[in-house]
């Protein structure tokens, strides 16, 4: 047994610790321990802000996932306020938020995962000839043949397309040889190359990986393109409480939107749809094929027992989300839970997810059993509207308080709670989000499929058919998680388009309103007003929560899809996500451990929106005690 | 450092011809919005200095700078990372991870000694021996200070380096100061806002590795080539605000004719950043060009200079309208002057703060 330790964990948005305990003779995780090392207290000092404002502050909990915080407060300030925006507004959020997920699907893939599966030193030994051919197989074999309902088709032929040629290759090996002379090897320093899973794909192939990381590199700022020019700049673009502030005229020449504006966006969505459907899909499925062929289909963990989902994408006007107007006709309907996928979608089993769940005490519950908090009953969790935060920072196993050997995973151990749905864990992401989507279709729960459900479910079947295997077998591994991920982006890339349609269409019918500003004034707003705000961020399920109190924000909450996945163990309900994903994976060399680092990697992580959410002084996060927080 | 190759000797490795070596220095000059009369310091430089070794910190942050650094385009974040510099950590886009890294980390740290820069993204939070940040196992303030020690000079990337950022607003419950407030002795360099203009971030690095030395800075230390003016000094907008013709509420007539966002709220009469001049995406936009008040994000303690909404005379605001050139004192007062007289000319709103306001001021000077 050797027990080893990962910190920092890289490649990921803020402060993670990992600790495992294998087995070195049969490669088994016997213990594995998730730690969020780091928070902020950004709720805190959202506390007696304008509600007008705390866009701006809760955006800052991620500027990776930036602009979805933004997006779920706005959600729950409109929702407190009963502000309904305008059609204009609710596609330009949509296009944002959709071109959002591209941006962080394909920086996630090829700049914060890829390094995991594809080594520039490795690249060395391939012949750039044959990696030219292999870019043109790539390309011809992984096409899933699926595509968006596009109104306007502005592109004439694809602008964005992979380079397959000898020259090109040698040109990037020549760059890679001349790093690796220098000693000077930069972001690529100190990584295991010599693991024996580098050898899983030919040398062709992380060539053709390593080209398309610099590729992508250089491209991914055009993705969000559409966020400077509805918000002004990326990260942290600019909302107004009730709609955009990004005017819409055709009369005017100093409009913030007009013809040309919306011709820069078009031109980045078609760009960026070129960059899933041509390099993205192919890479991921290239890849993911070889490795499930040699039998890589561990690291399912938490998913084959539960999943969690809220649904997303309004396509049209709606009044509120706690009185369930959301609900009523979303794009993407993956709100619910699913267990048992790993059985087989005929033998899973769905549970709705609804809007009164959210206030129900009983359903969604946060534990401290191994979080650095105390509770007043022990052994009692809490809805998170009644949680209270008394930190109790215990120390490590071993080392002191400032100086950590190991942590204690008998004790307490991270500063993330333990959220739960009905008492048990459940986990989150675009895996879950298709499980959900693929199961309500299959089981017929879903009776008539959006556009985007449809794709989903026809994405997963044509690589069920390419792998030869049913969904549960590939999907619910570490490979899977990360096909899911690209699967996702190439729909995110055809829901921005659909929506730069809607919002063509719209203006054409003569509208061009993006703010409803009757609310705007804190004089018209009730004494007190409750609402939510949900959002399926790049990483999951995500909802924020405010309370508004003469004009000030009495409340705020945020429960975010990193804290599902993250959180630490819990007596009665087992482990999270992470921990038991890294229980489900087997590591070839203890002190080497690239599995851990590649199916931790597979969920994105995203700490600083997990760990943000503790005051450090012991006051009380939540002013709620005695009443229920929700009375939706 | 004789390990370390410059840009000419990388070029001379690519077998790219003198020519395109010297096409590409003039292209530089530019993008760094020097005088032409440079040219020759910066082909100079581009020829002798050897690629600087750059180790990257994370505090209390959000990785928007990071995400900032890579959206860059002129240069491109993968010429910068590949062949401007030597970025040795940088948790965010590192291969490595855990010992490795920080056994990496070590290395560098002692093998260029005095001679690698420090970039720092993030706050540095203290409450509690500083418990509330670990990286490594070991307090991020503590990695700090260790990791100063040997740097040549630090760059605060972002206002949370700057200033403190959003986890120092009002209460503050972790304690966190920026980094200059922990490290002294050393040159350090404020390049501010949430996040900074990505082509601000490369620009200062670029600065340095061509010249190994670092840019002309203004009394608070921030680069006068990116921070020199207002906002509103190269606001496209400006006209409008002379002329009185101001956005009342959002998406009204005056919205869509594209009018001036002050009395919304913005703060580009007060807020020194290059978003008028630079813009977002190579001159695409900024908040302001996308009907958004600008929120001053550049700025000490913006966060606590809310409500946003709220026209600025209305607003304490410590530290921001003051440049430390007497000339940018004067300015900043006539203008200054002028937003409060086109404040007193609008109906008189938000009476209720009116006082506050003066109060706040006043402890403030």
């Amino acid at each position: 047994m050797k027990r080893v330790v990962v910190d920092p964990v890289n490649r990921i948005e803020g402060h993670l610790r990992l600790e495992v305990v294998v087995d070195e003779a049969t490669g088994k995780v016997q213990e594995a321990l998730s730690s969020g090392t780091a928070w902020r207290g950004i709720e805190l000092i959202l506390k007696d802000r304008d509600p007008r404002d705390a866009w701006a502050f809760a955006q800052r909990i991620c500027g990776v996932c930036t602009t979805i915080h933004s997006l779920s407060c706005l959600r729950a300030v409109e929702d407190a306020l009963g502000i309904e925006i305008p059609k204009n507004a609710n596609y330009i959020r949509n296009i944002i938020e959709a071109t959002q997920m591209v941006h962080d699907h394909i920086v996630h893939f090829y700049h914060l995962h890829a390094l995991d599966w594809v080594s520039p030193v490795a690249a060395l030994k391939a012949d750039p000839a044959a990696t030219a051919a292999l870019q043109n197989t790539v390309l011809e074999k992984y096409n899933l043949n699926v595509k968006g309902p596009i109104e306007f088709d502005t592109e004439a032929y694809p602008k964005e397309f992979p380079k397959a040629t000898t020259v090109y290759f040698r040109s990037i090996q020549d760059k890679i040889k001349k790093i690796v002379d220098s000693g000077q090897l930069g972001i690529f320093s100190a990584q295991w190359w010599d693991h024996p899973d580098y050898d899983v794909l030919p040398p062709e192939v992380h060539l053709m990986a390593v080209s398309h990381y610099l590729n992508m590199l250089d491209r991914q700022r055009d993705i969000v393109t559409s966020h400077v020019v509805f918000g002004g700049k990326n990260p942290h673009p600019h909302y107004v409480v009730g709609g955009m502030p990004c005017s819409i005229s055709m009369n005017d020449m100093n409009a913030p939107i007009n013809t040309e504006r919306l011709a820069v966006v078009d031109a980045s969505i078609n760009m960026t749809i070129a960059l899933n459907n041509y390099f993205y899909i192919p890479d991921v499925l290239a890849i993911g094929e070889i490795y499930v062929k040699q039998g890589y289909i561990d690291g399912g963990g938490l998913a084959k027992e539960r999943v969690i989902g809220f649904g997303d994408y309004p396509d049209e006007k709606y009044s509120g989300t706690s009185n369930g107007d959301f609900h009523n006709n979303l794009l993407l309907r993956s709100d619910g839970v699913v267990e048992n996928f790993v059985q087989g979608v005929d033998k899973a089993i769905f549970y709705p997810f609804e809007a009164k769940d959210l206030s129900d005490p009983d359903v969604l519950t946060e534990g401290v059993e191994h979080s650095w908090y105390d509770y007043p009953e022990k052994d009692k969790d809490l809805h998170p509207w009644n949680g209270v935060t008394n930190p109790k920072f215990t120390g490590p196993k071993e080392g002191s308080k400032t100086d950590w050997k190991y942590l204690d995973e008998n004790g307490k151990y991270s500063w993330i709670k333990t959220p739960k749905w009905r008492g048990k864990m459940a986990e989150v992401g675009p895996l879950s989000r298709y499980i959900i989507v693929y199961t309500k279709v299959k089981q017929g729960i879903i009776t008539e499929p959006t556009w985007v459900e449809k794709m989903m479910v026809d994405q997963v079947d044509a690589v069920s058919n390419m792998l030869n295997l049913p969904p549960e077998k590939w999907l619910l591994s570490t490979v899977g998680r990360t096909a899911a991920r690209g699967l996702e982006s190439q729909v995110m890339g055809y829901i921005s388009k659909y929506y730069l349609d809607k919002l063509i269409n719209n203006i054409k019918a003569g509208d061009t309103s993006v703010a409803n500003t009757d609310k705007w004034e804190p004089s018209t707003w009730p004494k007190e007003a409750r609402g939510v705000g949900l959002v399926e961020a790049p990483r999951g399920a995500l909802s924020h929560w405010v309370i508004i109190k003469d004009g000030k924000i009495d409340n705020y909450q945020a429960v975010v899809p990193s804290t599902w996945n993250a959180c630490p163990r819990d007596s009665k309900s087992g482990y999270g996500a992470y921990e038991t994903s890294m229980m489900d994976t087997k590591v070839k060399i203890a002190d080497k451990p690239l599995e851990i680092l590649k199916v931790i990697h597979s969920f994105d992580p995203c700490l600083a929106c997990a760990t943000h959410l503790y005051d450090a002084s012991g006051r009380e996060l939540t002013v709620v005690h005695s009443d229920p927080y929700l009375r939706l | 450092m004789k390990d370390v190759e410059s840009l000419w000797d990388l070029f001379q490795k690519r077998n790219v011809s003198r020519r395109n070596f010297l096409k590409t220095c003039v292209t530089i000059t530019g993008i760094l919005g020097l005088s032409p009369s440079l040219i020759s310091d910066v082909v100079s430089a581009a020829e002798k200095q050897p690629l600087v070794p750059v180790i990257w910190l994370h505090g209390h942050e959000c990785t928007g700078c990071d995400e900032a650094f890579i959206r860059s385009q002129s240069p491109f974040a993968s010429d910068v990372l590949l062949n401007m510099i030597s970025m040795e950590y940088m948790d965010v886009l590192a291969a490595a991870a855990g010992e490795p890294l920080e056994h990496h980390l070590q290395e560098v740290m002692k093998k260029y000694n005095g001679k690698y820069l420090l970039a720092v993204e993030g706050a540095v939070p203290l409450n509690d021996d500083g418990i509330h940040c670990m990286v490594g196992g070991k307090t991020f303030v503590h990695n700090l200070k260790e990791v100063a020690k040997g740097a040549a000079a630090i760059i605060e990337v972002g206002s949370c380096a700057a200033w403190g950022g959003i986890q120092a607003a009002k209460p503050n419950p972790t304690k966190s100061v920026s980094v200059s407030d922990v490290v002294s002795g050393k040159t350090i360099i404020k390049v501010p806002g949430c996040p900074p203009i990505p082509e601000v971030i490369t620009g200062v690095i670029m600065h340095y590795t061509l010249y190994g030395q670092i840019p002309p800075l203004d009394s608070k230390g921030r680069p006068k080539q990116f921070f020199g003016n207002r906002i509103h000094d190269t606001c496209y907008r400006r006209p409008f605000f002379d002329s009185g013709m101001f956005v009342e509420k959002f998406d009204d007539a005056a919205s869509k004719a594209g009018w001036c966002l002050y009395k919304v709220g913005c703060r580009g009469p007060e807020t020194y950043n290059s978003c008028g001049n630079l813009r977002w995406w190579n001159g695409l936009s900024y908040p302001i060009q996308s009907g958004a008040p600008c929120i001053g994000c550049s700025a000490n303690n913006f966060w606590d200079n809310d409500p946003f909404y709220n026209r600025m005379p209305n607003i304490p605001v410590p530290n921001a309208i003051v440049n430390a050139d007497q000339v940018g004192i004067v300015a900043a007062g006539a203008l200054t002057a002028g937003v409060v007289i086109h404040g007193a000319l609008s109906t008189i709103q938000h009476k209720r703060h009116h006082k506050e306001t003066h109060e706040t001021e006043n402890d403030n000077e």
